[in-house]
Protein backbone atom coordinates (compact mmCIF):
# COMPACT_ATOMS: atom_id res chain seq x y z
CA UNK A 1 0.00 0.00 0.00
CA UNK A 2 2.83 2.47 0.10
CA UNK A 3 3.64 2.59 -3.57
CA UNK A 4 -0.13 3.73 -3.49
CA UNK A 5 0.59 6.36 -1.48
CA UNK A 6 3.85 7.56 -3.53
CA UNK A 7 1.21 7.17 -6.79
CA UNK A 8 -0.93 9.71 -5.27
CA UNK A 9 1.82 11.87 -4.39
CA UNK A 10 2.82 11.82 -7.95
CA UNK A 11 -0.30 12.02 -9.43
CA UNK A 12 -0.55 15.22 -7.84
CA UNK A 13 2.55 17.03 -8.73
CA UNK A 14 1.90 15.91 -12.16
CA UNK A 15 -1.32 16.92 -12.62
CA UNK A 16 -0.21 19.86 -10.85
CA UNK A 17 2.08 21.18 -13.85
CA UNK A 18 1.57 19.38 -16.86
CA UNK A 19 -0.95 19.68 -19.10
CA UNK A 20 -1.78 17.80 -21.70
CA UNK A 21 -3.36 19.16 -25.47
CA UNK A 22 -6.19 17.05 -25.98
CA UNK A 23 -7.28 16.20 -22.03
CA UNK A 24 -10.81 14.55 -21.55
CA UNK A 25 -12.70 15.81 -18.66
CA UNK A 26 -12.25 14.39 -15.28
CA UNK A 27 -9.20 12.84 -16.75
CA UNK A 28 -6.24 15.02 -16.84
CA UNK A 29 -3.31 12.37 -16.66
CA UNK A 30 -4.56 10.25 -19.10
CA UNK A 31 -1.54 9.93 -21.78
CA UNK A 32 0.21 8.12 -17.82
CA UNK A 33 -2.99 6.34 -16.96
CA UNK A 34 -2.80 4.83 -20.50
CA UNK A 35 0.41 3.42 -19.96
CA UNK A 36 -0.56 1.90 -16.19
CA UNK A 37 -3.69 0.84 -17.81
CA UNK A 38 -1.21 -1.01 -20.70
CA UNK A 39 0.61 -2.15 -17.90
CA UNK A 40 -2.04 -3.84 -16.16
CA UNK A 41 -3.29 -5.45 -19.36
CA UNK A 42 -0.04 -7.11 -19.70
CA UNK A 43 0.10 -8.37 -16.53
CA UNK A 44 -3.17 -9.66 -16.33
CA UNK A 45 -2.97 -11.35 -19.63
CA UNK A 46 0.34 -13.06 -18.99
CA UNK A 47 0.26 -13.77 -15.37
CA UNK A 48 -3.21 -12.92 -13.37
CA UNK A 49 -5.97 -14.31 -16.13
CA UNK A 50 -3.96 -17.23 -16.72
CA UNK A 51 -3.74 -18.07 -13.06
CA UNK A 52 -7.45 -17.21 -12.34
CA UNK A 53 -8.72 -19.56 -15.15
CA UNK A 54 -6.64 -22.36 -13.85
CA UNK A 55 -8.12 -21.84 -10.75
CA UNK A 56 -11.45 -21.28 -12.07
CA UNK A 57 -11.19 -24.38 -14.31
CA UNK A 58 -9.23 -27.35 -11.42
CA UNK A 59 -11.43 -26.11 -8.09
CA UNK A 60 -15.08 -27.14 -7.73
CA UNK A 61 -17.81 -24.80 -8.06
CA UNK A 62 -18.92 -25.14 -4.45
CA UNK A 63 -15.91 -24.49 -2.89
CA UNK A 64 -15.42 -21.64 -5.14
CA UNK A 65 -18.55 -20.54 -3.85
CA UNK A 66 -17.09 -21.03 -0.45
CA UNK A 67 -14.35 -18.86 -0.84
CA UNK A 68 -16.42 -16.15 -2.18
CA UNK A 69 -18.54 -15.70 0.11
CA UNK A 70 -15.67 -15.84 2.95
CA UNK A 71 -14.49 -12.78 1.46
CA UNK A 72 -17.66 -11.67 0.90
CA UNK A 73 -18.48 -12.00 4.39
CA UNK A 74 -14.93 -9.79 5.37
CA UNK A 75 -15.53 -6.75 2.76
CA UNK A 76 -19.37 -6.89 4.50
CA UNK A 77 -17.53 -6.69 7.82
CA UNK A 78 -15.38 -3.56 6.45
CA UNK A 79 -18.88 -1.87 4.91
CA UNK A 80 -19.71 -1.45 8.34
CA UNK A 81 -17.89 1.67 9.54
CA UNK A 82 -18.91 2.80 5.93
CA UNK A 83 -22.48 2.24 6.68
CA UNK A 84 -21.91 4.37 10.47
CA UNK A 85 -20.11 7.41 8.45
CA UNK A 86 -22.58 7.79 6.65
CA UNK A 87 -25.45 7.47 9.30
CA UNK A 88 -27.27 4.97 7.27
CA UNK A 89 -28.68 2.99 10.11
CA UNK A 90 -30.86 0.71 8.14
CA UNK A 91 -27.32 -0.18 5.94
CA UNK A 92 -25.57 -0.95 9.19
CA UNK A 93 -28.51 -2.87 10.48
CA UNK A 94 -28.63 -5.07 7.79
CA UNK A 95 -24.81 -5.43 7.07
CA UNK A 96 -24.23 -6.41 11.00
CA UNK A 97 -26.90 -9.26 11.02
CA UNK A 98 -25.52 -10.44 7.76
CA UNK A 99 -21.92 -10.73 8.88
CA UNK A 100 -23.44 -12.12 12.63
CA UNK A 101 -25.57 -14.34 10.93
CA UNK A 102 -22.85 -16.20 8.00
CA UNK A 103 -19.79 -15.85 10.79
CA UNK A 104 -22.11 -18.35 12.92
CA UNK A 105 -24.54 -20.57 11.06
CA UNK A 106 -22.45 -19.76 8.12
CA UNK A 107 -19.56 -20.98 9.13
CA UNK A 108 -17.34 -17.99 9.40
CA UNK A 109 -18.96 -16.76 5.62
CA UNK A 110 -18.78 -20.26 4.14
CA UNK A 111 -22.39 -19.98 3.75
CA UNK A 112 -24.23 -16.78 2.77
CA UNK A 113 -27.45 -17.36 4.72
CA UNK A 114 -28.13 -13.82 4.84
CA UNK A 115 -29.05 -13.31 1.04
CA UNK A 116 -30.74 -16.97 0.91
CA UNK A 117 -32.86 -15.19 4.12
CA UNK A 118 -33.30 -12.01 1.87
CA UNK A 119 -30.99 -9.44 3.62
CA UNK A 120 -29.55 -7.36 1.16
CA UNK A 121 -25.81 -6.14 1.39
CA UNK A 122 -25.23 -2.62 1.85
CA UNK A 123 -22.12 -2.64 -0.25
CA UNK A 124 -20.68 0.46 0.86
CA UNK A 125 -17.16 1.84 1.67
CA UNK A 126 -14.64 4.51 2.50
CA UNK A 127 -14.86 5.96 -1.13
CA UNK A 128 -18.57 6.31 -1.07
CA UNK A 129 -18.74 7.85 2.17
CA UNK A 130 -16.35 10.41 0.87
CA UNK A 131 -18.22 11.00 -1.94
CA UNK A 132 -21.48 11.17 0.36
CA UNK A 133 -19.83 13.69 2.28
CA UNK A 134 -19.89 15.84 -0.76
CA UNK A 135 -16.06 15.60 -1.89
CA UNK A 136 -15.74 14.93 -5.70
CA UNK A 137 -14.02 12.11 -7.44
CA UNK A 138 -11.40 14.07 -8.29
CA UNK A 139 -9.05 13.00 -11.52
CA UNK A 140 -9.50 9.41 -12.63
CA UNK A 141 -6.52 7.35 -11.91
CA UNK A 142 -5.55 4.27 -13.26
CA UNK A 143 -3.17 2.71 -10.16
CA UNK A 144 -0.73 -0.44 -11.15
CA UNK A 145 -2.09 -4.28 -10.28
CA UNK A 146 -5.04 -2.40 -9.38
CA UNK A 147 -6.81 -0.63 -11.67
CA UNK A 148 -9.46 1.77 -12.30
CA UNK A 149 -9.65 4.50 -9.55
CA UNK A 150 -10.44 8.36 -8.97
CA UNK A 151 -8.53 10.18 -6.92
CA UNK A 152 -11.04 9.98 -3.66
CA UNK A 153 -11.80 6.21 -4.50
CA UNK A 154 -7.72 5.32 -4.05
CA UNK A 155 -7.81 7.60 -0.73
CA UNK A 156 -11.09 5.36 -0.29
CA UNK A 157 -9.43 1.98 -0.60
CA UNK A 158 -6.45 2.79 1.40
CA UNK A 159 -9.26 3.07 4.08
CA UNK A 160 -10.74 0.54 3.19
CA UNK A 161 -7.37 -2.05 3.39
CA UNK A 162 -6.95 -1.22 7.09
CA UNK A 163 -10.60 -1.70 7.82
CA UNK A 164 -10.70 -5.52 6.05
CA UNK A 165 -10.36 -8.43 8.69
CA UNK A 166 -7.66 -9.19 6.48
CA UNK A 167 -5.48 -7.09 7.19
CA UNK A 168 -5.62 -8.29 11.00
CA UNK A 169 -4.21 -11.84 10.24
CA UNK A 170 -0.96 -11.77 11.88
CA UNK A 171 0.83 -14.52 10.39
CA UNK A 172 2.51 -12.74 7.18
CA UNK A 173 2.40 -15.68 4.96
CA UNK A 174 -1.05 -16.59 5.96
CA UNK A 175 -2.28 -13.14 4.93
CA UNK A 176 -0.04 -12.93 1.79
CA UNK A 177 -1.74 -16.02 1.06
CA UNK A 178 -5.05 -14.66 1.92
CA UNK A 179 -4.99 -11.28 -0.26
CA UNK A 180 -3.88 -13.29 -3.10
CA UNK A 181 -6.54 -15.75 -3.25
CA UNK A 182 -8.90 -12.74 -2.89
CA UNK A 183 -7.43 -11.07 -6.09
CA UNK A 184 -7.61 -14.48 -7.95
CA UNK A 185 -11.17 -14.96 -6.59
CA UNK A 186 -12.23 -11.19 -7.24
CA UNK A 187 -11.00 -11.93 -10.79
CA UNK A 188 -12.54 -15.20 -11.65
CA UNK A 189 -15.59 -12.81 -11.08
CA UNK A 190 -14.66 -10.88 -13.79
CA UNK A 191 -14.79 -13.30 -16.35
CA UNK A 192 -18.56 -12.31 -17.87
CA UNK A 193 -18.05 -8.65 -17.67
CA UNK A 194 -14.58 -9.47 -19.56
CA UNK A 195 -16.58 -10.57 -22.35
CA UNK A 196 -18.89 -8.22 -22.81
CA UNK A 197 -15.93 -5.35 -22.93
CA UNK A 198 -14.27 -7.42 -25.27
CA UNK A 199 -17.47 -7.48 -27.79
CA UNK A 200 -18.90 -3.81 -26.90
CA UNK A 201 -15.76 -1.45 -26.48
CA UNK A 202 -13.72 0.13 -29.45
CA UNK A 203 -11.52 1.39 -26.97
CA UNK A 204 -11.45 -0.66 -23.78
CA UNK A 205 -9.36 2.39 -21.74
CA UNK A 206 -12.17 4.95 -22.42
CA UNK A 207 -14.93 2.27 -21.92
CA UNK A 208 -13.64 0.98 -18.76
CA UNK A 209 -12.99 4.83 -17.32
CA UNK A 210 -16.76 5.97 -18.39
CA UNK A 211 -18.42 2.63 -16.84
CA UNK A 212 -16.10 3.20 -13.52
CA UNK A 213 -16.76 6.32 -13.14
CA UNK A 214 -20.68 6.28 -13.55
CA UNK A 215 -20.89 3.23 -11.41
CA UNK A 216 -18.81 4.65 -8.66
CA UNK A 217 -21.30 7.92 -8.56
CA UNK A 218 -24.29 5.52 -9.14
CA UNK A 219 -23.12 3.94 -5.58
CA UNK A 220 -22.67 6.95 -3.58
CA UNK A 221 -25.71 8.38 -4.61
CA UNK A 222 -27.29 5.27 -4.36
CA UNK A 223 -28.64 4.26 -7.89
CA UNK A 224 -30.76 7.34 -7.39
CA UNK A 225 -29.24 9.48 -10.68
CA UNK A 226 -28.60 12.92 -10.89
CA UNK A 227 -31.95 14.23 -12.63
CA UNK A 228 -33.79 11.95 -9.88
CA UNK A 229 -35.91 13.91 -7.23
CA UNK B 1 -34.73 -6.57 -3.97
CA UNK B 2 -37.81 -8.60 -2.60
CA UNK B 3 -39.05 -11.33 -5.31
CA UNK B 4 -42.54 -11.34 -6.20
CA UNK B 5 -44.75 -13.85 -5.04
CA UNK B 6 -46.83 -16.03 -6.88
CA UNK B 7 -49.81 -13.36 -6.23
CA UNK B 8 -48.36 -10.50 -7.59
CA UNK B 9 -46.81 -12.52 -10.37
CA UNK B 10 -50.58 -13.92 -11.30
CA UNK B 11 -51.67 -10.56 -11.29
CA UNK B 12 -49.02 -8.99 -13.46
CA UNK B 13 -49.71 -11.92 -15.91
CA UNK B 14 -53.49 -10.73 -15.33
CA UNK B 15 -52.39 -7.45 -16.51
CA UNK B 16 -50.04 -8.50 -19.56
CA UNK B 17 -52.44 -10.26 -20.71
CA UNK B 18 -55.30 -7.29 -20.82
CA UNK B 19 -52.47 -4.83 -22.12
CA UNK B 20 -51.74 -7.70 -25.22
CA UNK B 21 -55.42 -7.24 -25.96
CA UNK B 22 -55.61 -3.38 -25.87
CA UNK B 23 -51.80 -3.04 -27.39
CA UNK B 24 -52.84 -3.14 -30.99
CA UNK B 25 -55.16 0.13 -30.49
CA UNK B 26 -54.48 1.83 -27.44
CA UNK B 27 -50.93 2.97 -26.12
CA UNK B 28 -48.62 1.24 -23.80
CA UNK B 29 -47.41 2.58 -21.09
CA UNK B 30 -43.87 2.29 -20.96
CA UNK B 31 -43.56 -0.05 -17.72
CA UNK B 32 -46.18 -1.99 -19.40
CA UNK B 33 -44.32 -2.09 -22.68
CA UNK B 34 -40.79 -3.15 -20.35
CA UNK B 35 -42.57 -6.28 -18.61
CA UNK B 36 -44.64 -7.09 -21.81
CA UNK B 37 -41.32 -7.66 -24.13
CA UNK B 38 -39.19 -9.06 -20.65
CA UNK B 39 -41.98 -11.63 -20.50
CA UNK B 40 -42.38 -12.52 -23.99
CA UNK B 41 -38.90 -13.09 -24.65
CA UNK B 42 -38.19 -15.02 -21.09
CA UNK B 43 -40.70 -17.33 -22.26
CA UNK B 44 -39.23 -17.97 -25.52
CA UNK B 45 -36.04 -18.39 -23.84
CA UNK B 46 -37.43 -20.98 -20.89
CA UNK B 47 -39.81 -22.82 -23.86
CA UNK B 48 -35.98 -23.10 -25.80
CA UNK B 49 -33.45 -22.66 -24.09
CA UNK B 50 -31.39 -24.41 -27.02
CA UNK B 51 -32.20 -20.90 -29.20
CA UNK B 52 -29.54 -19.06 -27.46
CA UNK B 53 -26.95 -21.53 -29.61
CA UNK B 54 -29.21 -20.90 -32.78
CA UNK B 55 -27.75 -17.68 -34.26
CA UNK B 56 -30.58 -17.34 -37.09
CA UNK B 57 -33.25 -18.06 -34.30
CA UNK B 58 -31.70 -15.73 -31.95
CA UNK B 59 -31.75 -13.16 -34.45
CA UNK B 60 -35.62 -13.91 -35.08
CA UNK B 61 -36.32 -13.38 -31.82
CA UNK B 62 -34.20 -10.41 -30.97
CA UNK B 63 -35.35 -9.01 -34.52
CA UNK B 64 -39.54 -9.36 -33.84
CA UNK B 65 -39.06 -8.49 -30.32
CA UNK B 66 -36.33 -6.11 -29.15
CA UNK B 67 -35.37 -4.09 -31.95
CA UNK B 68 -39.11 -2.70 -33.05
CA UNK B 69 -38.73 -1.15 -29.30
CA UNK B 70 -35.76 1.17 -29.64
CA UNK B 71 -35.09 4.23 -31.40
CA UNK B 72 -31.17 3.57 -32.68
CA UNK B 73 -31.74 7.06 -34.24
CA UNK B 74 -32.38 8.84 -31.43
CA UNK B 75 -29.44 6.30 -29.67
CA UNK B 76 -26.96 6.77 -32.36
CA UNK B 77 -27.64 10.76 -32.02
CA UNK B 78 -27.13 11.05 -28.21
CA UNK B 79 -24.14 8.55 -28.09
CA UNK B 80 -22.55 11.10 -30.86
CA UNK B 81 -23.62 14.08 -28.96
CA UNK B 82 -22.04 17.37 -29.87
CA UNK B 83 -20.00 15.39 -32.77
CA UNK B 84 -23.52 14.82 -34.56
CA UNK B 85 -23.83 18.22 -36.41
CA UNK B 86 -20.39 17.48 -37.81
CA UNK B 87 -21.57 14.62 -39.45
CA UNK B 88 -23.36 14.30 -43.12
CA UNK B 89 -26.70 13.09 -43.71
CA UNK B 90 -24.47 10.19 -45.15
CA UNK B 91 -22.20 9.45 -42.32
CA UNK B 92 -25.17 9.61 -39.70
CA UNK B 93 -26.85 7.29 -41.54
CA UNK B 94 -23.76 4.88 -41.86
CA UNK B 95 -23.24 5.35 -37.74
CA UNK B 96 -26.38 4.61 -37.02
CA UNK B 97 -26.01 1.52 -38.91
CA UNK B 98 -23.25 -0.11 -37.52
CA UNK B 99 -24.48 1.21 -34.00
CA UNK B 100 -27.04 -1.10 -34.00
CA UNK B 101 -25.44 -3.95 -35.64
CA UNK B 102 -22.61 -3.38 -32.39
CA UNK B 103 -25.28 -3.21 -30.00
CA UNK B 104 -27.66 -6.09 -31.19
CA UNK B 105 -24.74 -8.25 -31.53
CA UNK B 106 -23.39 -6.81 -28.00
CA UNK B 107 -26.92 -7.63 -26.06
CA UNK B 108 -27.84 -10.68 -27.93
CA UNK B 109 -25.18 -12.39 -25.70
CA UNK B 110 -26.36 -10.78 -22.63
CA UNK B 111 -30.25 -12.39 -23.37
CA UNK B 112 -28.75 -15.95 -21.79
CA UNK B 113 -29.22 -13.59 -18.48
CA UNK B 114 -32.84 -13.50 -18.64
CA UNK B 115 -33.57 -17.16 -19.16
CA UNK B 116 -33.11 -18.63 -15.58
CA UNK B 117 -33.34 -14.92 -13.88
CA UNK B 118 -36.68 -12.97 -13.22
CA UNK B 119 -37.39 -9.55 -14.01
CA UNK B 120 -39.60 -7.11 -11.71
CA UNK B 121 -40.90 -4.08 -13.28
CA UNK B 122 -40.94 -1.13 -11.05
CA UNK B 123 -44.47 0.50 -11.22
CA UNK B 124 -43.66 4.14 -13.04
CA UNK B 125 -45.25 6.61 -11.37
CA UNK B 126 -46.18 9.13 -14.97
CA UNK B 127 -48.09 12.51 -15.57
CA UNK B 128 -50.07 11.80 -18.82
CA UNK B 129 -48.32 14.41 -20.47
CA UNK B 130 -44.85 13.14 -20.47
CA UNK B 131 -42.99 12.10 -23.35
CA UNK B 132 -39.72 11.13 -21.73
CA UNK B 133 -39.48 8.65 -18.89
CA UNK B 134 -37.12 6.02 -17.24
CA UNK B 135 -38.43 2.45 -16.09
CA UNK B 136 -36.70 0.39 -13.31
CA UNK B 137 -36.30 -3.11 -13.32
CA UNK B 138 -34.32 -5.06 -11.24
CA UNK B 139 -33.18 -8.76 -12.45
CA UNK B 140 -33.10 -10.92 -9.45
CA UNK B 141 -30.18 -13.77 -10.51
CA UNK B 142 -30.58 -17.28 -8.69
CA UNK B 143 -27.74 -15.79 -5.94
CA UNK B 144 -30.12 -13.40 -4.53
CA UNK B 145 -28.22 -10.38 -6.27
CA UNK B 146 -30.25 -7.92 -8.12
CA UNK B 147 -29.22 -6.24 -10.59
CA UNK B 148 -30.80 -2.60 -11.33
CA UNK B 149 -31.18 -1.84 -14.99
CA UNK B 150 -33.32 1.06 -16.01
CA UNK B 151 -34.59 1.81 -19.62
CA UNK B 152 -35.21 5.74 -20.66
CA UNK B 153 -37.94 5.56 -23.27
CA UNK B 154 -39.33 8.71 -25.68
CA UNK B 155 -42.57 8.64 -26.45
CA UNK B 156 -42.88 9.32 -30.14
CA UNK B 157 -45.35 11.28 -32.93
CA UNK B 158 -47.48 7.96 -33.29
CA UNK B 159 -47.71 8.22 -29.57
CA UNK B 160 -45.81 4.36 -28.94
CA UNK B 161 -42.56 4.28 -26.71
CA UNK B 162 -39.12 3.45 -27.67
CA UNK B 163 -36.48 2.79 -25.47
CA UNK B 164 -32.92 5.28 -26.12
CA UNK B 165 -30.99 4.42 -22.99
CA UNK B 166 -30.22 1.21 -20.82
CA UNK B 167 -29.00 1.97 -17.92
CA UNK B 168 -26.90 -1.03 -15.99
CA UNK B 169 -25.96 -0.74 -12.45
CA UNK B 170 -25.91 3.02 -12.67
CA UNK B 171 -23.72 2.91 -16.06
CA UNK B 172 -25.54 4.65 -18.87
CA UNK B 173 -24.80 2.99 -22.32
CA UNK B 174 -25.27 6.29 -23.88
CA UNK B 175 -23.28 7.94 -22.25
CA UNK B 176 -20.27 5.19 -22.46
CA UNK B 177 -20.30 5.44 -26.05
CA UNK B 178 -20.65 9.10 -25.90
CA UNK B 179 -16.92 8.72 -24.38
CA UNK B 180 -16.00 6.54 -26.63
CA UNK B 181 -17.16 7.81 -29.77
CA UNK B 182 -15.80 11.32 -27.99
CA UNK B 183 -12.26 10.28 -27.99
CA UNK B 184 -11.99 8.54 -31.52
CA UNK B 185 -13.23 11.43 -32.98
CA UNK B 186 -11.28 13.63 -31.01
CA UNK B 187 -7.92 11.62 -31.94
CA UNK B 188 -8.99 10.57 -35.26
CA UNK B 189 -12.10 11.82 -37.08
CA UNK B 190 -15.95 10.62 -37.79
CA UNK B 191 -14.86 8.37 -40.73
CA UNK B 192 -12.46 6.80 -38.56
CA UNK B 193 -15.11 5.88 -36.48
CA UNK B 194 -17.95 4.58 -38.41
CA UNK B 195 -14.50 2.11 -40.26
CA UNK B 196 -13.77 1.03 -36.11
CA UNK B 197 -17.69 0.06 -36.23
CA UNK B 198 -17.65 -1.60 -39.39
CA UNK B 199 -14.59 -3.72 -38.47
CA UNK B 200 -15.85 -4.57 -35.41
CA UNK B 201 -19.12 -5.66 -36.78
CA UNK B 202 -17.40 -7.83 -39.33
Amino acid sequence: MKFAVVILTGVMTLSGCASFRTAAPGDPIEPINRGVYSFNSTFDHYLLKPIAKGYDAVVPGLVKTGVSNVFQNMSDAQSLVSDALQLKGAKFGDDLGRVMLNTTFGIGGIFDLATQLGVERGNEDIGQTLGYWGIGAGPYLVIPFLGPSSLRDAVGRFGDSKLNPLSYVSSVPVRNSLTGLSVVDARVGLFPAEDLLNQASLDKYTFLRSAYLQRRQSLVLDGKRPKDE
Amino acid sequence: MKRLNWKSGFFATAVIAAFAVTAAQAQVAPDALIKTVATDVTTVLKADPAILSNAAKLKELIESKLIPNFNFARMTQLAMGRNWAKASPEQQAALTKEFQTLLVRTYSGALANFRNNTIEVRPLRMQPAETDVTVKTVINQANGQGIPIDYSLEKGADGSWKAYDIIVGGVSLVTNYRDEFNTVIRDQSVDALIKQLQSKNK
